[in-house]
């Protein structure tokens, strides 16, 4: 029965996703379902790190950019294809995240979290001031878009949104899928080991410090990833995008959902990119109310929406079965 | 030349004790509730607006409304405390994070949307006497920071080392629940701990808004230029952050005088890597975790 109904929505939610870009034909809805899906690709990364491996990164955003400026430049420069220069915005991303895991992974709790702030910011000031490269504050502006291809015999030109949206689900069910395999094998045990008690992993004979690199690393260079399609996407990219405004946003949307789960952080992304949008009524006030809804939610819900059901469906369950 | 290499230097020992107030607030409030308050910075802020406008409005001389902003302040962190912070201690860190970055936000947009983005000057009065001394030139506002910095830190750790209260506030950032036992009122210590913290940023506010701008956005790289001081300092240690907040001031200084201006912002993290590399267990030794 249980089994059926997950069946049923499962069904149901691939239908729909697929059937979206009918639903909402207007372009500014199909801009915000990219964007969400973007964003979940960030959320189940930064899980994979925070959720799972228990390290709190607050530069993820910094990967992002990373991404999409290496991807953005290639394409700029050397003309490559999008196909080509999105592996490298994802690699340069990984390999960047692996060098700054050397040094600081090593650190626990507050003392992490700080320090990779602050490489965010770092990444930031090297964003604005590396103007021969970069050219600083005023962005990349023309960006290739990827070129175009057939697959299955349907032909992608990659001229409007439905096309982009397309290929943004196929990136999160290609992540999500990775991230669910990884997690589900003996690297997530481990992983969770490590998150639960690093100590005692250690003594059991668990390389731990190899262990968080690749969560770190790999969790990384998916947000490499999603920077290089949002910066063929956008077409623009400038550091605004990248600071530790975002990161944070990220961690919220990874919280909101819920950090031990693989759903959470995707609904947590799309929750928290459709909502915000009704907020642009607020104009000026849209901030303010962010803030205080998040210090809201974080003092009631500290589990996360899909954490928060599930503490409820467990009690209701064990409440039935004693009555 | 010389005299170049000691003005900078002299403005690297200024800026430093203005971290350093910032930073002893936050290795306090870190020590003994356990939380990153990312908001710390806005309470410099509104603090520094305060100031401005009690200036403005009231018509008193800049030292009151520093005082006055500072007592102000002092309430608000009791009430921040208590309506945000207190439900989330003993919580995972990172609810304590994003608590305060709510926190933070809702104030820097606030302060936003009522002040707007332009920046403000306070007029303290202080601005056009200028010392000279060595052939060094300070203005007098620029050394009233070093003074209050110095006075508020050698009170502080009169407070912290000579007093009940703060010898219970060392007790409960040594062991919160022996503390407990031993009879002391924990949410009172929680309640004073972001009281002072809150006196020694709004000081660093309105030093800061008189000699250099009061903005809305003015907190956001203070708080984490702050907490690299924490790291560095090893936490919970007074001398530590003084130490840390001078190097961090004169690394900028000077990094900012002779190397780059653009990059000054990135040098604390370069000294932070430096400083894993060299010493992976903080500067000062021993680092609780």
């Amino acid at each position: 029965m249980n089994r059926a109904v997950k069946w049923i929505g499962g069904v149901v939610l691939v239908v729909l996703v697929l059937y979206l870009p009918r639903l909402f034909s207007l372009e500014y809805y199909l801009h915000i379902f990219i964007m969400a899906a973007i964003n979940a690709i960030l959320a189940l990364s930064l899980g994979l790190i925070i959720g799972f491996a228990g390290q709190v990164s607050l530069c993820h955003a910094a990967f992002y950019g990373v991404g999409a400026y290496a991807s953005a430049l290639m394409g700029l420069h050397f003309g490559l294809s999008f196909w080509v220069t999105l592996w490298f915005g994802g690699l340069l991303a990984g390999l960047l995240a692996f060098a700054l895991g050397q040094l600081v992974l090593r650190l626990k709790g507050h003392f992490l979290a700080i320090t990779t702030a602050f490489f965010g910011v770092l990444v930031t000031v090297v964003l604005n001031n590396w103007v021969d490269l970069t050219k600083g504050p005023m962005g990349l502006p023309g960006i290739p878009r990827p070129m175009s291809g057939s697959f299955i015999g349907l032909n992608f030109t990659f001229e409007s949104r439905a096309e982009y949206y397309y290929l943004a689900i196929l990136f999160v069910v290609m992540v999500s899928y990775m991230v669910y395999r990884i997690v589900n094998s003996r690297i997530g045990k481990a992983l969770i080991a490590i998150r639960e008690n690093e100590e005692l992993a250690q003594s059991i004979g668990i390389d731990t410090m190899r262990y968080k690199l690749f969560a770190f690393a790999l969790g990384s260079a998916f947000a490499g990833i999603a920077g290089a399609f949002y910066a063929h996407y956008i077409l623009f990219i400038s550091p605004v995008t990248f600071t530790i405004g975002e990161s944070i946003n990220i961690l919220v949307m990874v919280i909101f959902g819920g950090m031990t789960t693989l759903t959470g952080p995707i609904l947590g992304a799309v929750i928290l990119t459709i909502l915000p949008e009704f907020l642009r009524l607020a104009g000026a006030l849209r901030l303010v109310i962010y803030g205080l809804a998040l210090m809201v939610f974080i003092v009631w819900m500290p589990l996360g929406i899909v954490g928060t059901l599930k503490e409820f469906l467990s009690q209701r369950t064990t409440r039935s079965r004693t009555a | 030349m010389i005299t170049v290499f000691f003005q900078q230097t002299l403005n690297g020992v200024i800026l430093g004790s203005l971290y350093m107030l910032v930073a002893l607030g936050l290795s306090l409030i870190f020590g003994i509730l356990e939380v990153v308050n990312f908001a710390h910075g806005e309470f410099y802020m509104v603090a520094a607006f305060l100031t401005l406008f009690i200036m403005v409005k009231l018509g008193v001389p800049f030292l009151v409304a520093m005082l006055a902003a500072m007592l102000v302040m002092a309430v608000f962190g009791i009430i921040v405390e208590r309506v945000v912070f207190r439900p989330i201690v003993g919580k995972p860190m990172i609810n304590g994070m994003l608590v305060s970055f709510g926190l933070s936000t809702f104030l820097m947009n606030l302060a936003l949307l009522l002040f707007k983005a332009d920046p403000r000057k306070i007029d303290s009065g202080f601005a056009h006497i200028t010392i000279t001394f060595l052939g060094l030139r300070v203005t007098l506002e620029r050394l009233l920071a070093l003074i209050l910095g110095v006075f508020l830190v050698v009170l502080l750790y009169h407070f912290i080392h000579n007093t009940k209260t703060g010898k219970a506030m060392r007790a409960v950032a040594q062991d919160r629940i022996a503390a407990q036992l031993t009879g002391v009122n924990v949410f009172r210590i929680y309640a004073i701990t972001f009281a002072v913290g809150s006196v020694l940023a709004s000081a660093a506010g309105a030093m800061v808004g008189a000699i250099f701008l009061v903005a809305p956005d003015m907190g956001w790289t203070v708080v984490l230029k702050s907490f690299i001081v924490v790291i560095l300092g090893g936490f919970g240690s007074i001398k530590g952050v003084v130490f840390a907040s001078l190097i961090i001031g004169l690394v900028e200084s000077l990094g900012g005088g002779y190397i780059s201006y653009a990059y000054k912002d990135a040098y604390p993290f370069l000294l932070l890597v430096l400083a894993f590399l060299l010493r992976p267990e903080g500067l000062m030794g021993g680092s609780k975790s």
